[in-house]
């Protein structure tokens, strides 16, 4: 459909400092955000004719992010910066990720393979999580033979733990097998490191010059009250949330498993959430219990997604706020009910505190407690490995993830840094370079630090409200297919279109792309015939066209080329002539064309 | 006979016209077309030319209002087409001569017939007279 | 003995401000006076057309020229002088770009003419009688002028050397061009003998103006209270200065006048009426997309407000043999 080009003069160049816009700054791995939605605001009417246009733009994101179809259905850090929010609502990114993803899946089965040619060095990553697959990507695109060493018998890591109501598994398990497929990446299945057999060092013997280190947090954090782990978390009827969603994600669970059961989730985070929901759909009557209060704008602030706790009061969950858990009762083994004294604060100066009123405590009875209060990594295993420094911490250069003890390890992800999996994404592209860095000998930290600037939202008289999330009525979600429903190809089209790209020009290029024009046109002042009068000032959108003090108390026009987008506003209301656009072709054609008259 | 055919210099907006055309089949069938990246960059300079370089009529095929790629380079073209008109009324020049659409069409299947449209609205003037402008002697 | 270069000064269609604007030179006109050697200036000497027509060609070193060209006794003595001088500088408003008289081209010689004689309430001429070219009276041929159709500008009728703008030239403009002649300090041929910046570089009101300059509704001079530091535009009040060469000396404006763009187009520019069309039509600012009709009609008689002085210069109206030619 479109002639879309990707590299040569369509490629966005990185700089050390660069312009970007506020969606791309706080997206981890600054994906091309701005050009997507151009795209897509160009697809054609007819949804036939449009599947070749989101194929192309597909094709795009997968060369950078094959992780992208999967971002649509569980990420949207982007829209939280949108310049838009000040003005009618944040463009549903994510939404419109989600639309390109809703046919892209669908045809990841038959995308060609990369065909790359391995010529460099081997190279080990351990876990097959977003961090790990992201890496092992990176490295077979630049030409490393990758191997994956994943401990259980599937990829994909903490993924698993999000449950299909958000991330259906298809488009989990097609993003998944055919990014390895088509990366020519080599896995080994029921591979843990640490197990005796397998090491780290026995691996470098095996020939791998490097390793990626992105093991995750497999260790589900016990539960404490003070600094003691409280007991019965062994009784019967009391699980861990994450092997909980693990177990629900291997489809080993029932529809109905717990019908007619008292459910009972510890944790005010998403993953909380997502065990609460999940409880709620297998026939459970759910209640959360929380340290953290309902006010998210206080630092003691729930800090599960609003969106999250919207949809878990619609499903009649009950939550109980400011509440901890001194004492977990049994009987004969069994788990009965929880002892919750009102918390009173969860954070001071000195971090995580919490402070209770045992005078103020409520019993919360029930037939299952499910922990859910976050996860560590596998310390010991760490610590074996001599990865760890003397304080017990990761011993890593934040700048290179290079390991400060084995400088042919490198570690990213969760096991780094609990985040989001975008973030983890980052650290798996960002060990990529440091990894080829470190095979060929360069420099580890030159050029690493980017320093981004957020530019500002443009002028304009037709800001529009963001369209409404619809989800379908609570009393019909009682099953794991998605609640959301996403953009039918006009609504993403229109959707797209609010977008005001705020980027500069030249980290976008989508017009370049389709060939709707041949090159960034600039502006130029003819100074000599600049008369300060301000006009192209008052006309300009985007705060480009700007008047400069120059000496004898004058001022004259000049252009701030990052803000510029070459629209010739400007250009076409200057009185004198005197700004001008270079590049532009239309003059050459308007000519010729008078010339044919 | 010759029946007397318009020749109308169409500026057609990319964003909005034709992008997703292959490039030629447009053109083919359309001459005097000057393709150009937002209606906002027509000028009054370019209209006039037109008009005294023996076009019958000026066409300008921009977006839908609201939905200018560059925010308002449609509207504000549209206001400097409202007053041409004005202008060419008093150098008796017939307003209708020029003339713009405000609409989204990204097969280009649509320009021709918009073309066609405003042959036939303009015919009945005739050629574009500018005349007056031969020296008497 | 030295010989004093020759100069001439003659009206063609004008109104004779420009001969005023020479006589305000004061003293200095007595040293111009003895520096050269005026050989036709009909509003203050008496010389005679055949006294130019004996000349030889290039023998007036300068000839000042000064009004349009709107009959064929202008173009007659435009091409005469034209012959008989080494440069010629257009001079004044009229000169240049065609001038007030010039809105004459929106209407057709028939219709002035039915107007100015047999039309206009005031008009009393029962027999219909309308000057002719040709006419009989008292048994002989009476030949006048003939009124063209149109309004030439200066450098449509002959080739120009220099141009003096202005309505009429500021008097120290006049001054430096000629001391340049008769010095030999010449600029290139062609060149505009007044500052090249637009009159907002000149421009005391301009640090007055918004940093978003929007005009919701065009007003008349006479609907504003001015002061003498607020620029026009902010007022909402049209003036030319921004389209308009500078180097009047801000008569008009320090008046609270707004510009009424005399000065003509700046260098690269070839029609400043269509530049300050586009330029005013993005100023303006409607609250929504179905008042933009209502603002823009505000701006009353736009081709009389842009080009009250350059008509005959304009891109539509102008006689230029390179018709395809996209100016500059």
């Amino acid at each position: 459909m479109w002639k879309t080009e990707c590299g040569g003069r369509t490629r966005v160049e990185p700089a050390v400092k660069q312009f970007l816009p506020p969606c791309q700054v706080q997206c981890p791995i600054n994906e091309d955000i701005q050009r997507t939605n151009v795209l897509i605001s160009l697809l054609p009417e007819d949804p036939n004719a449009a599947l070749e246009g989101v194929q192309q733009i597909g094709d795009y994101l997968y060369e950078r992010n094959p992780l992208f179809t999967v971002c649509g259905y569980v990420c949207g850090l982007c829209e939280l910066e949108c310049n838009y929010s000040s003005q009618g609502g944040a463009i549903r990114r994510r939404l419109l990720k989600r639309f390109i993803s809703d046919s892209y899946t669908y045809n990841l089965d038959e995308k060609e393979e990369f065909n790359i040619i391995k010529n460099k060095e081997n190279v080990a990553v351990v876990g097959g999580g977003p961090a790990g697959l992201m890496c092992a990507f990176d490295l077979s695109k630049r030409g490393y033979r990758v191997t994956v060493y994943e401990a259980s018998p599937r990829l994909g890591g903490a993924l698993w733990l999000i449950p299909q109501y958000r991330l259906p598994e298809k488009v989990l398990t097609a993003a998944l097998e055919n990014l390895v497929r088509i990366a020519g990446i080599d896995v080994k299945y029921n591979m843990r490191i640490g197990d005796g057999k397998l090491t780290l060092d026995k691996l470098k013997n095996e020939g791998y010059k490097a390793i990626f280190m992105c093991r995750g947090t497999p260790t589900p954090r016990v539960l404490t009250f003070g600094k003691d782990p409280l007991e019965g978390q062994d009784l019967s009827g009391v699980m861990y949330g994450h092997d909980f969603l693990y177990e629900v994600s291997h489809g080993n669970i029932t529809k109905d498993y717990f019908r007619g059961q008292k459910v009972t989730v510890i944790g005010g985070g998403n993953v909380a959430f997502d065990v609460a929901r999940t409880a709620r759909r297998l026939g459970a009557e759910v209640s959360v219990v929380c340290l953290e209060c309902e006010n998210k704008s206080s630092r003691d602030g729930i800090p599960a997604d609003h969106e999250e706790i919207k949809g878990a009061w619609e499903e009649g969950i009950e939550i109980n706020y400011s509440r901890g858990v001194k004492k977990i009762h049994g009987e004969s083994g069994i788990f009965k009910k929880i002892e919750c004294p009102l918390c009173t604060s969860v954070f001071d100066d000195a971090g995580f505190n919490p402070k209770f009123d045992t005078d103020d405590t409520m019993f919360i009875e029930g037939d299952v407690l499910i922990i859910t209060v976050g996860s560590g990594p596998d310390k010991l295993a760490l610590e074996k490995e001599g990865l760890l420094d003397e304080r017990g911490r990761l011993a890593i250069d934040p700048l290179s993830l290079q390991s400060k003890t084995k400088e042919w390890i490198f570690l990213g992800g969760d096991v780094r840094k609990i985040g989001f999996m975008v973030e983890a994404m980052r650290d798996g592209l960002y060990a990529a370079e440091s990894i080829e860095r470190y095979m060929r000998g360069l420099d580890m930290h030159e050029g690493r630090t980017r320093a981004f600037e957020a530019q500002d939202i443009p002028k304009s008289r037709h800001y529009k409200h963001e369209p409404d999330v619809v989800w379908i009525p609570p009393e019909k979600r009682m099953h794991f297919q998605l609640f959301e429903r996403g953009f039918t190809l006009k609504e993403a089209r229109e959707e797209a279109k609010r977008c005001l790209t705020c980027g500069p020009c030249i980290s976008c290029k989508a017009c370049i792309s389709i060939g709707l024009q041949d090159e960034l046109p600039t502006v130029t002042v003819h100074e000599e015939r600049c008369s300060g009068c301000g006009i192209c000032t008052s006309i300009c959108y985007y705060g480009s066209a700007q008047m400069k003090h120059v000496g004898d108390n004058k001022v004259k026009s000049t252009t701030d080329m990052f803000q510029c987008k070459a629209c010739g506003m400007c250009v076409v209301a200057c009185p004198t002539l005197a700004r001008e656009l270079i590049g532009c072709d239309l003059e050459t054609k308007f000519n010729g064309a008078l010339a044919a008259l | 006979m010759d029946e007397y055919k318009p020749n109308i210099l169409c500026f057609k907006c990319n964003f909005g016209w034709g992008y997703l055309d292959d490039k030629t089949e447009v053109k083919a069938i359309v001459k005097n077309m000057v393709p150009v990246t937002c209606s906002g960059k027509v000028d009054t300079t370019h209209i006039l030319t037109a008009l005294k370089g023996g076009a019958d009529g000026v066409l300008i095929l921009g977006c839908n209002q609201g939905e200018c790629h560059f925010q308002d380079g449609n509207y504000q073209t549209g206001k400097k087409i409202l007053l041409i008109k004005k202008v060419l009324t008093s150098f008796g020049i017939e307003p209708k001569r020029v003339r713009m659409v405000f609409s989204i069409d990204p097969d280009g299947n649509k320009v021709p017939m918009e073309i066609e449209d405003m042959r036939n609205e303009i015919s009945p003037f005739g050629p574009i007279n500018i005349g007056k402008c031969a020296m008497a002697s | 003995m030295a010989v004093k270069p020759k100069v001439a000064i003659y009206w063609l269609g004008g109104c004779g401000g420009c001969d005023e604007a020479i006589v305000d030179l004061n003293e200095a006109i007595l040293h111009v006076a003895n520096a050269v050697d005026i050989v036709l200036w009909p509003v203050a000497m008496d010389f005679k057309y055949s006294s130019i027509e004996k000349m030889n060609d290039g023998e007036i070193t300068l000839s000042l020229l000064h009004g349009n060209v709107r009959n064929s006794e202008h173009a007659e003595m435009a091409m005469l002088l034209r012959r008989k001088s080494q440069l010629v500088l257009s001079f004044g408003a009229c000169a240049n770009y065609g001038g007030t008289p010039a809105l004459a081209n929106f209407r057709s010689k028939k219709d002035i003419f039915d107007w100015v004689y047999r039309d206009s309430p005031t008009v009393v001429n029962p027999k219909g009688t309308y000057p002719q070219t040709i006419s009989e009276v008292n048994g002989k041929t009476l030949i006048l002028p003939e009124i063209f159709d149109h309004v030439y500008a200066l450098n449509q009728v002959i080739d120009v050397d220099y141009y003096l703008p202005g309505c009429p030239p500021p008097p120290d403009l006049i001054l430096n061009a000629v001391s340049a002649v008769l010095s030999g300090k010449l600029p290139p041929k062609g060149t505009t003998l007044s500052p090249h910046m637009a009159m907002c570089d000149a421009c005391e009101r301009n640090k007055t103006k918004p940093f978003k300059l929007e005009i919701k509704e065009m007003k008349r001079i006479h609907e504003v209270e001015m002061d003498n530091e607020t620029c026009f535009l902010a007022k909402g009040v049209i003036c030319m200065g921004p389209a308009t060469r500078s180097g009047c000396g801000n008569t008009c404006v320090s008046t609270n006048t707004p510009c009424r763009g005399c000065f003509g187009p700046v260098s690269h520019s070839c029609d400043s009426g269509a530049k300050f069309l586009s330029a005013i039509a993005s100023l303006l600012q409607a609250e929504n997309d179905d008042q933009v009709e209502r603002v823009v009609d505000t701006v009353v008689d736009p081709a009389g407000y842009f080009y009250r002085f350059t008509q005959a210069a304009s891109i539509l109206h102008k006689f230029d043999e390179n018709k395809n030619r996209r100016c500059p």
